[in-house]
C-alpha cells in the first residue's frame, strides 16, 4: 500500500442514496502516561512517542453512530455508503482496517506531513496537531472532491492539540451548516437526518435537509463495536487508501504557516486539593468528628 | 444442612455483632459470584443461588466459631476477601451458603525490615502492604495485575503469582508463614522461619486451597530490598512465537533472572504495542532490576542472549518502560471496561496454562487454531507468556468474543467454557497443568482428576482429612 493517487472512480457515487464520511483522530492514551513522565517532546509539546494509541473519545462515538444510522438506513430502504478517514501517519492503519472490517466501504488516511513523504516512524507525533485549519482543509477537500459527502461526522474536540474548530472550519470550507453536541442521528429519508444534540438550554431534536456536518459530543454511544477475525479475513484484501494533501489541493507547508496559533512552551497547572483524614475508632465517630469541625459551622450559617 | 435460611442468620447473629451479619439483598447477589460471571454482573443478570449471609470476620476467634458454626449444622462456607478471583471459585454452588468476609482484617500487624518480612491479616490489600514496605525502601516482589484491588489472604489462597516472579517467584516464594482456621475451628499458625526439614512443607497445604480445606487469617512473606532506579527494559520485535519461547529458554537456561520476561503474540501485541509493531510482530521484553550491578550484568546478559537470535530485533527501551508503568488495574480500568463491555458486548477472558518448554510451542499453536476454528464470533484470539522457569513457561491465553443471540446468562456456555475446554484439552494431552496461577476455581474443576493423576489421591485424602463434612467452598477444586 503506497501513496495512492486520487481516486475518485473507485466507488461510483450514483450508487448510495446517502454518502456518510466518519473522520477520527488517534490520539496518545494519556491515561497510559504517568505525569511523573511527562517530558517536553523536542517538537513541543508532551513526549508522547511511546505511548499507545487509541481513538479519540468523540470521533468513536462518532464512527459507531454512523454505523447505526447506515444499519437504520437500510432497515428503511435507503443504502448508506460508509467513509473513514484520518489524517494521520502509520499508527491509523489498524484503526482503518477495524472500520473495513466492521462494513466501512473506503478507508483513507492522509499522512499528516508536507510534501516529500511521511515519516517512516510510525507512532510518530502528528505534524498538525496545532494546526485545525490545515487539518480541516483535507477534510473538506476530501469529502467534496473524492467521497462527495452528504454528511460528514466526527467527534467535536480531540485529544493534544485541540482547538475545538475543526468541525466548524469544515462546515465553512464547504458551505454546510454545522450541528454542535451530536448525541443522536437517525436517517428518516436519503436526504432527510433526525439529529439529537445538546443546545445550551437542554436536549433538541431537530430534522435536517441537505448536507451538513454533525460534531459529536457526549452521546451515550461511546464505545465502536469490534469485528470477528472472520469478518477481518473477509475483508483484509479490501485496499487502506494513502492520499496526499497535496492530491486533494492542499499545501500543508503553506496553510501551517498561516496557523496563528503554535505552541511554544507547556506547564503543568497545579489542580491538587488539601485533604485531611479524619481520624476516629468507628464511621460513627469520624462523622461525628467530621460534623464537629467542618460542618456544623457551615449548616447553622444555612 | 439442617437449618433454614432464617436459621443460619439466627445462628451467625449469636457469633458475631449483629451488624457484622449482612442480609442485604444487593450484597448478597455481589457476593455470590466472582469474576468467571462478569458478563452477567455487568448487566446484573443473576442465576447463582444467593447466599444466606455474608459475615465480616474481625478477628481469628470470630472465624473459628463461624466455621464451627457452619460445620455443626452443613453450612456451605465461601471464604472471600478482596473479591478478584476470576475462575469462580467464590461462587455460591448451593443455596443458604455462608460468605465469611475477611476484608475488615485489614491490620498489618508487623513490618521487621531486619528479618526482611511483613505480617498483615487477610483483607490487607496488596497495595496497601507494599506502599507501606516502599516507604522503607522494601518490596513484597509481588505485582499481579489485581496489586490494586486484591487482598492477601486471596492472594495466598490462589497461589497467585506476580509481573516480576522470574526473580521473585510466585507467592508460594515468598510465604514464609501463615495462620489459618480449618473447619473444625482449629486454628494453627505456621511459625515463620527460613526453610525447615522438619517433614513435608505444610504451608503447601495451605497455599492455593482456593478456601476448599480452611480460611486463611494471616500471612507473613519476605520483603526485598527495592531499586527502581536500576530497572532496565529491554525490548524486541520478532515474526514468531517458536522463536520467542526460544529465547526465553536461552535466557533462563543460562542462569539468568530478570524480573520481567514475557513472549506476546501478534494478536496480544496488538492490544498493547500497536504505536510500535506492525499487524504480525510478536513481541519480546524483559526487564531487569535489582541492585545496580545485578540489574546491569542482568540486562547485558539476556541483550547477549537474544542477540543470538537475528529474528529479534531491538526496540526503544522507553515503549516497554512506558508500558511497564501502566500494568495495574484498579478500580477504574475495571469500571472503564465494564462500560465497554456493556456497550459493544464484546468480551476479554483469559485462560493460562504451563508447561515444559518441548510443548509450549505445541500448546500455545493447537489451542489458539482450534478456538479460531471451532469457537464463533471470536475477535481477537491471542496470548504471551509471562512467567518462565528453568524447565519451561506458561502461556497465558488471552482472547475477546462478541456475544450474538445469547443473553448474557449464556455467555459461558456458548463462549467461555467450551473455549476453556479446548485450553484444557491440548494442554493435558502434552503433559501440561490447566492451571498457571488463576486458582481451578469452579471452572475448571471438570479437568482437576485429569490435571493430578494418580496425584489426585494425595489431593483428595487432603479433603477428607480437613473438611470431612464437606462444607468448605463446595464445588471448587472438587467439582460437585
Amino acid at each position: 500500500m503506497g501513496m495512492g493517487g486520487l481516486n475518485t472512480e473507485a466507488i461510483p457515487s450514483q450508487m448510495s442514496d446517502l454518502r456518510v464520511l466518519a473522520c477520527f483522530k488517534a490520539t496518545p492514551d494519556f491515561e497510559a502516561l504517568r505525569e511523573a513522565d511527562w517530558a517536553t517532546a523536542a517538537a513541543g509539546g508532551v513526549e508522547t512517542r511511546y505511548v499507545r494509541r487509541v481513538l479519540n473519545c468523540f470521533d468513536e462515538s462518532a464512527l459507531e453512530l454512523a454505523l447505526r444510522l447506515s444499519e437504520t438506513a437500510a432497515r428503511r430502504g435507503v443504502r448508506a455508503e460508509l467513509g473513514a478517514l484520518s489524517v494521520g501517519g502509520r499508527d491509523v492503519e489498524p484503526y482503518l482496517k477495524t472500520l473495513v472490517a466492521l462494513g466501512y466501504e473506503r478507508a483513507t488516511r492522509v499522512p499528516p506531513e508536507a510534501a516529500g513523504g511521511e515519516s517512516e516512524v510510525a507512532g510518530g507525533e502528528s505534524g498538525l496537531d496545532f494546526a485545525p485549519g490545515v487539518v480541516a482543509s483535507i477534510i473538506a477537500a476530501y469529502a467534496q472532491r473524492v467521497a462527495h459527502s452528504d454528511l460528514v461526522v466526527l467527534g467535536w474536540r480531540s485529544g493534544p492539540g485541540d482547538s475545538g474548530t475543526v468541525p466548524f472550519r469544515v462546515a465553512e470550507a464547504l458551505g454546510w451548516p454545522c450541528l454542535t453536541q451530536v448525541t443522536e442521528v437517525e436517517p428518516l429519508s436519503d436526504d432527510r437526518l433526525r439529529v439529537a444534540c445538546v443546545a445550551d438550554d437542554g436536549p433538541l431534536r431537530l430534522t435536517l435537509r441537505g448536507p451538513c456536518v454533525l460534531a459529536v459530543g457526549n452521546a451515550v454511544v461511546s464505545h465502536l463495536r469490534v469485528p470477528t477475525l472472520k469478518d477481518r479475513l473477509a475483508r483484509r484484501h479490501r485496499p487502506i487508501e494513502v492520499l496526499a494533501a497535496a492530491d486533494l489541493g492542499v499545501d500543508i507547508a503553506a496553510q501551517r504557516h498561516r496557523e496563528t496559533c503554535l505552541p511554544t512552551g507547556f506547564e503543568t497547572i497545579d489542580r491538587s486539593r488539601r485533604g485531611v483524614v479524619i481520624e476516629g475508632q468507628s464511621p460513627h465517630d469520624k462523622a461525628q468528628t467530621l460534623f464537629d469541625s467542618r460542618l456544623r459551622d457551615i449548616m447553622e450559617t444555612l | 444442612m439442617d437449618l433454614s435460611r432464617e436459621g443460619v442468620v439466627d445462628g451467625l447473629q449469636r457469633i458475631v455483632e449483629p451488624g457484622d451479619v449482612i442480609t442485604d439483598e444487593k450484597i448478597l447477589i455481589e457476593s455470590s459470584v466472582d469474576n468467571f460471571r462478569k458478563l452477567q454482573n455487568i448487566f446484573g443478570v443473576h442465576t447463582m443461588p444467593v447466599p444466606a449471609a455474608v459475615v465480616m470476620a474481625r478477628s481469628t476467634e470470630k472465624v473459628a466459631a463461624i466455621l464451627r458454626f457452619a460445620d455443626r449444622h452443613g453450612i456451605n462456607v465461601i471464604p472471600r476477601t478482596g473479591g478478584t478471583a476470576t475462575e469462580g471459585g467464590l461462587e455460591s454452588a448451593v443455596p443458604d451458603s455462608i460468605v465469611i468476609d475477611g476484608s475488615a482484617m485489614n491490620e498489618v500487624v508487623n513490618i521487621d525490615a531486619y528479618n526482611m518480612q511483613a505480617t498483615c491479616q487477610c483483607g490487607v490489600p496488596l497495595q496497601v502492604l507494599e506502599d507501606r514496605v516502599r516507604e522503607l525502601g522494601l518490596t513484597t516482589g509481588h505485582s499481579p495485575q489485581s496489586k490494586p484491588v486484591a487482598h492477601m489472604g486471596g492472594l495466598v489462597a490462589t497461589r497467585s503469582i506476580g509481573q516480576f516472579s522470574t526473580l521473585y517467584g510466585g507467592i508460594e516464594d515468598m510465604v514464609v508463614g501463615l495462620e489459618a482456621v480449618f473447619p473444625n475451628g482449629a486454628v494453627t499458625r505456621i511459625k515463620n522461619v527460613p526453610r525447615r526439614a522438619a517433614g513435608p512443607d505444610i504451608r503447601h497445604v495451605v497455599i492455593g486451597n482456593e478456601g476448599a480445606l480452611c480460611f486463611i487469617t494471616e500471612v507473613t512473606v519476605k520483603l526485598f530490598p527495592y531499586f527502581p532506579e536500576n530497572n532496565v527494559f529491554l525490548g524486541y520485535t520478532l515474526k514468531d512465537m517458536k522463536t520467542g519461547f526460544e529465547a526465553l529458554r536461552a535466557v533462563m537456561v543460562n542462569g539468568y533472572k530478570p524480573s520481567v520476561a514475557r513472549v506476546y503474540d501478534p494478536g496480544d501485541a496488538g492490544l498493547h504495542f500497536s504505536h510500535f509493531v506492525a499487524d504480525d510482530d510478536c513481541v519480546l521484553l524483559f526487564m531487569a532490576e535489582g541492585p545496580a550491578g545485578i540489574a546491569k550484568a542482568t540486562a547485558a546478559g539476556v541483550e547477549g542472549i537474544v542477540a543470538a537470535f537475528p529474528e529479534c530485533t531491538r526496540v526503544d527501551s522507553a515503549y516497554i518502560e512506558t508500558w511497564f508503568n501502566d500494568l495495574c488495574w484498579g478500580p477504574d480500568k475495571i469500571t472503564a471496561e465494564d462500560e465497554r463491555i456493556r456497550q459493544t458486548r464484546n468480551v476479554n477472558r483469559t485462560t493460562e496454562i504451563s508447561a515444559d518448554w518441548s510443548s509450549i510451542n505445541d500448546i500455545y499453536q493447537a489451542a489458539r487454531a482450534r478456538i479460531i476454528e471451532e469457537i464463533p464470533d471470536i475477535t481477537m484470539m491471542g496470548g504471551h507468556s509471562s512467567h518462565s522457569y528453568i524447565n519451561g513457561t506458561n502461556m497465558y491465553f488471552n482472547y475477546f468474543f462478541n456475544v450474538v443471540d445469547v443473553g448474557p446468562a449464556e455467555e459461558t456456555t456458548k463462549y467461555y467454557l467450551p473455549i476453556i475446554s479446548i485450553i484444557c484439552e491440548e494442554t493435558l494431552k502434552r503433559g501440561g497443568s490447566i492451571v498457571h496461577h488463576h486458582g481451578i476455581g469452579k471452572a475448571r474443576a471438570p479437568w482437576v482428576k485429569d490435571e493430578y493423576g494418580s496425584s489426585y489421591y494425595i489431593l483428595e485424602t487432603l479433603k477428607q482429612a480437613f473438611d470431612p463434612d464437606g462444607i468448605m467452598n463446595k464445588g471448587t477444586i472438587f467439582p460437585l
